[in-house]
């Protein structure tokens, strides 16, 4: 496609390529040019040897010589009239494509993935286009990712500028210890025993009229090899003491069990739309991710029968959310009784701030398309329900919080699709972005905004505006966009990142692309971008937790954002997939940082499924 | 003759009224049906009974009888030149149907020149004027396998430059252009030898390319101007009257004839050959299947018939009625059959609509897996015809084949002009997808090059040197 005056500036150094015939003795223009963004694929397919070609700088305002056909390279012996070649934007690095800004292109070559930055764009207008993406991550903060943390990293070590920081509020954590659990005549704890009253499987069932069946389980570790039926959520069991708000006070939380819903409906249908996570459960959990349940720990599962075709309705996986909590709310009642003796482990969690230091923002981008896609917003209790107001309620529109309202269970996850990408309720509890930010002594984390992704694409736009005059008013220096799942929550996750950016706020965005959730839109300011894929093949591999954020991903966006708010170079991504992109910058930020980032394992670590056989390895 | 069935919408605006009721008799000439917001009269295009009208139109049995008499306009005495071509009903008949009374309507004289866009009129300064306002008489006909309007220069020139100068009259235009293409040389000889006495009319010579008849490609020839696809020509200080309305203007006024009928070009599979058959003055409201048995009748099995030119034309069936708009009517060959195999259509402005490029792909056993649009089509308004922003200059078409290839599409079938099917040529089949042109099945059977890549130069002389 021709490309206007505008791109070809961006692209002044890019081979010059007629895209369509011109007649001998033209001036050559911005409309004569083929965007340099489809030249590799077209070089890759042999379509295009650019050997020789002058770049678009050399060749605007010069003279065809003769009729050349589209898709024909520009070289010295068909113009007359190329300009002298600029100095090369920088000659210091090597050779690599150094920035990246440039919005690519259009045109989509099949598999395109992942690779660290982000080359799409935006049509001007109304097409949008295409893209291709992605994202692996770091891609980026290769090379450039360098420079600027060896730069933190003296200025740390420099004197003692260590602005005093703020404790805004905290949250104490009291763990209790749970070793067994067992069914009684009632609800309580004994020591280090949980006992559930039997009969209150009946309660469930009544308690919403889509429910029609409900089973509990106590899966302890010699059963995990049980067959389970799709993964809806799984929660922590926490409780807050006397009136303590969620974010503050004091929350009561269990160790050693965790609450696992999971159901069908009254067909045999799974609860999930794009992939589901039915199976054994050994093989279809993968352990320790923040959302998911730790090897060891005791599930207490729920199964629950909704009605016939409501597992594709707002109303089947609400029910099925509401009508189990009834346990965890029995149970937390029996928490709150518990003697002090009995405290574990206490953990006191202290929301910072630290002026002076770059300030920055989480905006997490959570499912509110309405059907299964669905979030409950502040409850009284931890990932509770009572008291929650719906994401899609709300209207998507972005929700202000503290990190330690995240920390504490302020989202009740109603993520019953595409297992592997997903964050369940205890993805909050523990999420890795919110932590590491709140830990880290070089930057400002002032709160976490949380947005919905609605269906329809007007309001996509909608709320994606609101979040950038959000972000303005907030005067940060940088921001992290995060999302889960892809394919259509990708439009406004793109529409975020450019409300940020074109504020001039550099923004990391964080999602699952790899392969399979290759971007389908972009735009400029997509120029940082993490790839939470873990799988070996870059897919949906409906592993639970599998693709979410993680620890390692993110430490590659803070030194990404850090780098990008240091004004330093992030390398664009590159073309396909390569997950050695996120070796290398791994390699460099523990370089630099001299410390050692733990890599989570994949798939490839569990016993493998039938399912896992067929499909997809 | 069988019946004739008068459409009450034949042009651009609202459906006309119809004032007649069954059993009247009509004769040729007759008002019977009137606008009722923007639209043209409608009359009787022949002597008879009306025997039915139906919502969308009036049917009329002829009389055997049919004399060249007709009734007159209704003007009073001293009517103005407009209001004689308001009364006659005359609309835009290259195939638009703007009704020509509303688009003559305009002081040239005084008519401001419009903002241009400085980014598809590079070469112009920014306060660039034209001198005057002009008359720009398309008779490209652009439409490959068309002949009438040509023949109508050869045969009525007279006629066409007497209606070119009522139209400079009534616009206040002080000059006015012919825009032919170089290619019908005797047409060109004819006209440039009626054009010596003429000073204010010139003729611009233009390639053999699609689409030059685009209203803004015949502004952008004649005039050097670029429109955006928002632009009326006005904006270029200029109105475009296709010839064939410039000769029925001179009818309404020299002689107050109503516009009753049609010139058609009606050619394909037909007995006796493929060339064209020319019939002038074809009463509105004949049917399809009456001029092709006139014109010999279909040869054998085919695939369909295209009323209208091969590109922007639609299929039509045996019994549906000439309008004051229909040019062409081809029926053509069988098509080839894909079964089923993955396709691949790129709309564009120049050729059908997405519909009408389904449709062909339907008729061709194709199975529409992707739908591409070229960059350059333009919707001034959601669902309203795609305008080409720069008709005939390609704005490159590679990225829509690696859309298409993708999409895992074996076949594409395109709808573009010479010079973007020509880039269309230049990538995909080294992408190995075959390409059908929308245009194939009629250019196959008319004997007509197929539209693939461009061998011509967009550029030819003005000079007369053949």
């Amino acid at each position: 496609m021709s490309i206007t005056a505008e791109t070809a500036k961006a692209h002044a150094h890019d081979p010059a390529v007629l895209c369509c015939r011109a007649e001998g003795g033209i001036t050559i223009e911005p409309a004569n040019l083929e965007d340099p963004a489809i030249f590799d694929d077209l070089v890759d397919s042999g379509l295009l040897n650019l050997d020789g070609c002058l770049t678009i700088e050399e060749v605007l305002g010069a003279k065809l010589v003769k009729t050349c056909d589209s898709l024909c390279p520009l070289t010295a012996d068909v113009v007359e009239g190329a300009k002298a070649p600029s100095a090369p934007a920088q000659e210091e690095a090597p050779a690599e494509e150094e920035v990246p800004a440039a919005p690519a292109a259009p045109a989509a070559p099949a598999p395109m993935t992942a690779g660290g930055m982000l080359k799409i764009h935006i049509g001007e207008g109304k097409d949008i286009n295409l893209e291709i993406p992605v994202g692996a991550l770091g891609g980026g903060a290769a090379a450039p990712a360098a420079p600027a943390v060896v730069a933190a990293a003296e200025a740390a070590a420099a004197p003692a500028e260590k602005a005093e920081e703020k404790v805004v509020r905290t949250l104490t954590r009291k763990h209790f210890k749970i070793t067994e659990v067992k069914r009684g005549p009632e609800t309580k704890i004994e020591g280090t025993t949980l006992y559930i009253r039997e009969g209150i499987e009946a309660e469930v069932i009544d308690n919403q009229e889509l429910v029609k069946d409900f089973h509990l389980e106590i899966i302890t570790p010699d059963l995990y090899h049980t067959y389970s039926e799709t993964i809806m959520d799984v929660q922590p069991i926490a409780t807050k003491e006397g009136d303590d708000d969620i974010g503050t006070g004091v929350t009561r939380v269990l160790d050693g069990v965790v609450m696992m819903l999971t159901g069908v409906d009254e067909g045999g249908v799974q609860i999930g739309e794009f992939g589901s996570s039915e199976g054994y459960l050994d093989e279809n959990i993968m352990w320790g991710r923040p959302g998911c349940p730790d090897k060891g720990e005791i599930f207490i599962k729920g199964n629950i029968v909704v009605q016939e075709k409501t597992n594709m309705e707002r109303r089947g996986p609400m029910a099925a959310h509401t009508a189990f909590d009834i346990i965890t709310q029995e149970i937390r009642e029996a928490m709150k009784k518990l003697d002090e003796s009995l405290v574990a482990e206490t953990q006191e969690l202290k929301q910072v701030r630290r002026p002076g230091k770059k300030k920055v923002v989480i905006v997490k981008e959570i499912m509110g398309q309405g059907a299964m896609h669905d979030n409950f917003i502040l409850p009284v209790e931890p990932v509770g329900v009572l008291g929650a107001r719906a994401n899609v309620d709300l209207g998507n529109v972005p929700v202000c919080v503290s990190p330690l309202e995240v920390l504490d269970g302020c989202i009740h996850a109603l993520t019953c699709i595409g297992p592997a990408s997903k964050e369940m309720s205890r993805h909050y509890w523990r999420e890795p972005l919110v932590l590491e930010a709140l830990h880290d002594e070089e930057v400002d984390l002032c709160g976490v905004v949380f947005v919905g992704s609605p269906q329809i694409n007007a309001e996509k736009f909608y709320v994606s505006k609101r979040v950038g005059h959000t972000v303005e008013m907030m005067d940060a220096d940088g921001a992290f966009v995060t999302t889960e799942g892809f394919g259509n929550n990708h439009i406004d996750f793109a529409s975020h990142i450019e409300q940020i950016g074109m504020r001039g706020v550099p923004v990391v965005g964080m999602s699952y692309c790899a392969v399979q959730g290759a971007l389908v839109v972009g735009n400029k300011y997509m120029q940082y971008m993490v790839d939470n894929n873990k799988s070996e093949s870059g897919i949906e591999n409906e592993v639970l937790g599998c693709n979410t954020l993680c620890p390692e991903d993110a430490v590659r966006a803070l030194a990404m954002l850090k780098t990008a708010m240091a004004g330093e170079d992030v390398k664009a991504a590159e073309r396909k997939w390569n997950p050695n992109v996120k070796s290398t910058n791994v390699e460099l930020i523990e370089a630099v940082y001299d410390r050692k980032i733990a890599l989570e394992d994949n798939e490839q670590s569990l016993p493998m499924s039938q399912k896992r056989k067929e499909k997809y390895d | 003759m069988g019946n004739v069935q008068i459409l009450l919408h034949q042009h651009v605006g609202a459906p006309c009224r119809a004032v007649v009721q069954a059993g009247d008799e009509v004769k040729k000439g007759t008002l019977i049906a009137a606008p009722t917001g923007l639209g043209a009269n409608i009359f009787s295009s022949v002597y008879g009974k009306v025997t039915d009208i139906t919502e969308d139109r009036i049917i009329i049995e002829p009389a055997d009888e049919q004399p060249d008499e007709f009734v007159p306009i209704d003007v009073p005495e001293g009517a103005s030149k407009l209001d004689m071509v308001k009364a006659a009903g005359i609309v835009g008949m290259g195939g638009a149907g703007f009704p020509t009374g509303v688009k003559l309507g305009i002081n040239l004289a005084e008519t401001e020149m419009g903002e241009l866009d400085p980014e598809i009129n590079p070469e112009l300064p920014a306060d660039f004027k034209l001198d005057c306002g002009y008359i720009l008489i398309n008779a490209a006909e652009c439409e490959p396998g068309l002949e009438h309007n040509i023949r109508q220069i050869e045969e009525e020139c007279d006629k066409v430059i007497r209606g070119v100068k009522y139209c400079m009259e009534m616009t206040k235009a002080e000059k006015a252009i012919f825009a032919i293409k170089k290619k019908n040389q005797k047409a060109v000889k004819i006209l440039n030898e009626a054009l010596k006495s003429e000073p204010a009319i010139s003729m611009h010579l233009m390639p053999d390319i699609y689409p030059m008849g685009e209203e803004r490609a015949v502004v952008r020839e004649c005039l050097g101007v670029n429109l955006t696809t928002m632009q009326l020509p006005s904006a270029a200080r200029s109105v475009v009257v296709n010839l064939e309305t410039a000769a029925r203007i001179a009818e309404a006024i020299d002689e107050k004839r109503p516009c009753i009928t049609k010139n058609v070009t009606v050619r394909g599979k037909l007995n006796g050959g493929n060339e064209a058959h020319v019939f002038m003055d074809v009463p509105v409201g004949t049917s399809v299947g009456e001029l092709i048995e006139r014109a010999g009748g279909i040869d054998g099995v085919y695939g369909e018939i295209i009323m209208g030119g091969a590109f922007t034309g639609k299929s039509t069936e045996l019994d549906a009625p000439i309008t004051k708009t229909t040019g062409g009517i081809i029926v053509t060959m069988e098509f080839p059959d894909l079964h089923g195999a993955r396709v691949g259509i790129l709309v564009c402005a120049c050729g059908g609509s997405e519909e009408r490029m389904r449709e062909i792909a339907s008729k061709m056993n194709g199975n529409v897996v992707s739908v591409c649009r070229c960059k350059q089509a333009i919707e001034n308004k959601p669902g309203a015809p795609l305008k080409c922003l720069r008709p005939g200059n390609c704005p490159g078409q590679t990225a829509n084949s690696i859309q298409f290839r993708k999409d895992k599409c074996e076949y594409i079938i395109i709808g573009n002009c010479s010079d973007c099917s020509n880039t269309v040529m230049g990538s995909a089949p080294k992408m190995g997808l075959k390409v059908f042109h929308q245009t194939d099945h009629a250019m196959r059977t008319i004997g007509h090059a197929l539209y693939r890549t461009l061998k011509v130069s967009k550029q030819v002389s003005q000079d007369i040197d053949f």
